[in-house]
């Protein structure tokens, strides 16, 4: 037998991260497949869509449905992506597979991730969902003025998305009595993001709370290149988003291994 | 690629302690204390005791899922505790039971899953997939899902996902759980023709004949501490030395005759009627049970039967009589 006398090198290291990450999506994609039911903001959105914008061709605004339009889909696009982090720790810890995982030589954080990235790319389809209602059910053409702003915007939400509920997956790991804040803690992100109001429109105090959450730049962001106008400060909101984001991955990150060895140490990992 | 320190032992566990609670209040449990253990590369070894003894905690240390509270452990001269990413990629767990595999897969989606976390690409994941399934006898199940399989076929999948990282060293927590004896039968010749490929193989149980069947050494565990290491065959000596006769449906007035003559045999330890009309007999010597067998049938009492005592007892005895003490 041939014995390589070496531990793992940086490069093996970040192969095993790669490794996690491809592993994470598969998987995903796979569950996402068998169980329909996880795709339900999907099937909740359009009609939410239906309801606000109902309610402001009735209020004879039609100046407001970017907002009808943008505000379902962003909700989806959160909810899903803090689904996955909630569940990918707690169903594996109910289906007893959580500590085979956390002991294979990809790190969990990176499966962790995967999973929110696909997640999180199949819940784009949100947007889409939103437009065609509006223009299926209400003739309403929400157009996007500035499609590069847009797209740009999209793809740095996704991103974060990913990173910020990275983080959260640390408190998923940690206590069991988490997974309630999971419903809760969509509520305070989707009024502080700027998801259905926008923030401009809530209490000043509440202005600088609103500026450390992402959503609350890509909700701005999105916004604006839908409106004819120009856009203001394209590259201090992306720049805004990306940082948030990563701060939220790479604090994630590290809550998530710091918790991982906790329970190593409490033996508390297989239950809570 | 195999990854490894060039020494002797695959496993080797030196003052393990492990300890439990203590938090907030609650009472520290001690699972394990002051274990010590040295497996060489090749061997298959068996871990076994009575429930409670400490021997999944050992498993799940040597695999990286709990820390020491004391003490050294290394596998292949790693260190699970400072060096646990290359302890991870030499090691292959187990656990037994029905959970931890993902029912709505089928069992090659659940090997592929595993395969990639265990950095095998596209072809080699699906060779190494598709052999695994063909070796544990899956191969016409593949591509269904989990959740219609038998639990026989849940814990080969489970020794399958067990292997997808071609690991040196298979930890396997009671893999014979919900097996019946056929599939037990051929899970162990499995298991032995992973030897021959030069896999040290960790292997817990309640059940003394498939450590004999398998392990080359048995380390007797109980209350979290190492009774013994010895072969197979010593143990299996020791069991039936020291095996036990239950006669039952004595007459009130035969039982005292037939204890006196019992206790006149050579090799009989002691005699007790443990309910009316029920004796227990504890032998000391080979030969003796069937001696006290033939003895009782002589005497008219069939209703008899031996019954293996448990190990651990067995083991105290055996110290006991050679005048040792054991702290527990
Ligand atoms: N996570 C934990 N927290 C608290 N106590 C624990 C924990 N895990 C194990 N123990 C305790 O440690 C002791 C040893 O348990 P362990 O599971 O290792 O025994 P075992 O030999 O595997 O038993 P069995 O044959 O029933 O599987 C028991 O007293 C058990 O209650
Ligand atoms: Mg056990």
């Amino acid at each position: 037998m041939t014995l390589i006398i070496a531990p793992p090198t940086r490069l093996e290291s970040a192969l095993a991260y790669l490794n996690g990450l491809l592993a994470g999506s598969e998987r995903e994609v796979r569950e996402l497949r068998r169980s329909p039911d996880r795709l339900m903001a999907l099937v909740t959105a359009p009609l939410l869509t239906l309801v606000f914008l109902a309610i402001m061709l009735q209020a004879g605004r039609e100046d407001l449905a970017p907002f009808a339009v943008l505000a379902p889909a962003l909700l989806v696009l959160w909810q899903m992506a803090l689904q996955t982090s909630g569940d990918t720790v707690e169903s594996e810890r109910e289906n007893g597979s959580l500590e085979a995982l956390v002991v294979a030589p990809a790190p969990f954080p990176a499966v962790i991730t995967g999973r929110i990235a696909a997640v999180t790319t199949v819940s784009m389809l949100g947007f889409v969902e939103s437009w065609l209602v509006a223009a299926l059910v209400f003739g309403v053409r929400v157009e996007i003025y500035h499609p590069w702003v847009f797209v740009g915007a999209v793809l740095a939400t996704a991103y974060a998305t990913a990173g910020s509920a990275m983080a959260l997956a640390a408190l998923f790991v940690r206590t069991r009595a988490a997974r309630a804040f999971q419903n809760t803690l969509t509520y305070p992100f989707y009024i502080l993001g700027g998801i259905i109001v926008p923030v401009s429109y809530l209490p000043d105090w509440l202005e600088p709370a609103t500026r450390l959450v992402f959503l609350s730049w890509s909700s701005d962001l999105m916004r604006s290149s839908l409106d004819a106008g120009p856009v203001q400060g394209v590259a201090l909101h992306l720049v805004m988003i990306v940082l948030l984001g990563t701060l939220g991955g790479v604090v994630g990150g590290v809550l998530v291994r710091r918790a991982l060895a906790e329970v190593r140490q409490t033996g508390t990992i297989g239950h809570a | 690629m195999q990854y490894g320190r060039a020494v002797g032992s695959a496993v080797a566990v030196v003052g393990l302690r492990r300890e439990f609670g203590g938090r907030r209040g609650q009472p520290v449990v001690t699972a394990l204390k002051d274990v010590n253990l040295q497996i060489p590369e090749g061997e298959i070894h068996g871990l076994l005791g009575p429930n409670g003894a400490g021997k999944t905690t050992l498993c799940k240390i040597l695999s990286t899922v709990l820390l020491p509270t004391r003490g050294s452990v290394e596998i292949c001269g790693y260190d699970v505790e400072s060096e646990t990413a290359a302890v991870r990629r030499l090691i292959g767990i187990v656990f037994g039971g029905e959970r931890g595999l993902y029912t709505r897969l089928t069992a090659r989606g659940n090997l592929e899953f595993w395969a990639s976390l265990y950095g095998l690409s596209g072809t080699q994941s699906q060779r190494r997939v598709g052999q695994l399934l063909e070796r544990l006898g899956l191969d016409q199940r593949a591509d269904t899902r989990v959740e219609t399989f038998s639990r026989g076929m849940k814990q080969r999948l489970h020794l399958a996902r067990g292997l997808i990282g071609d690991p040196r060293v298979l930890i396997l927590d009671e893999p014979t759980t919900g097996m019946d004896p056929v599939a037990a039968q051929e899970f162990r010749t499995l298991v032995t023709s992973l030897q021959t490929e030069g896999r040290t193989i960790l292997v817990t149980t309640h059940d003394m004949a498939e450590a004999e069947a398998i392990c080359d050494r048995v380390t007797l565990i109980d209350h979290g501490s190492v009774l013994a290491t010895e072969r197979p065959s010593t143990l299996g000596r020791w069991i039936t030395r020291y095996a036990r006769v239950r006669a039952s449906g004595l007459l009130p007035a035969q039982v005292a005759p037939v204890t006196a003559a019992l206790s006149g045999l050579d090799g009989v330890a002691t005699v007790h009627e443990v309910a009316e009309g029920t004796l227990l007999v504890d032998t000391a010597a080979d030969g003796a049970a069937p001696a006290v067998m033939r003895l009782l049938l002589d005497l008219g009492i069939t209703d008899v039967a031996t019954t293996r005592p448990d190990l651990a007892e067995v083991y105290l005895r055996v110290i006991g009589n050679r005048g040792m003490r054991v702290d527990r």
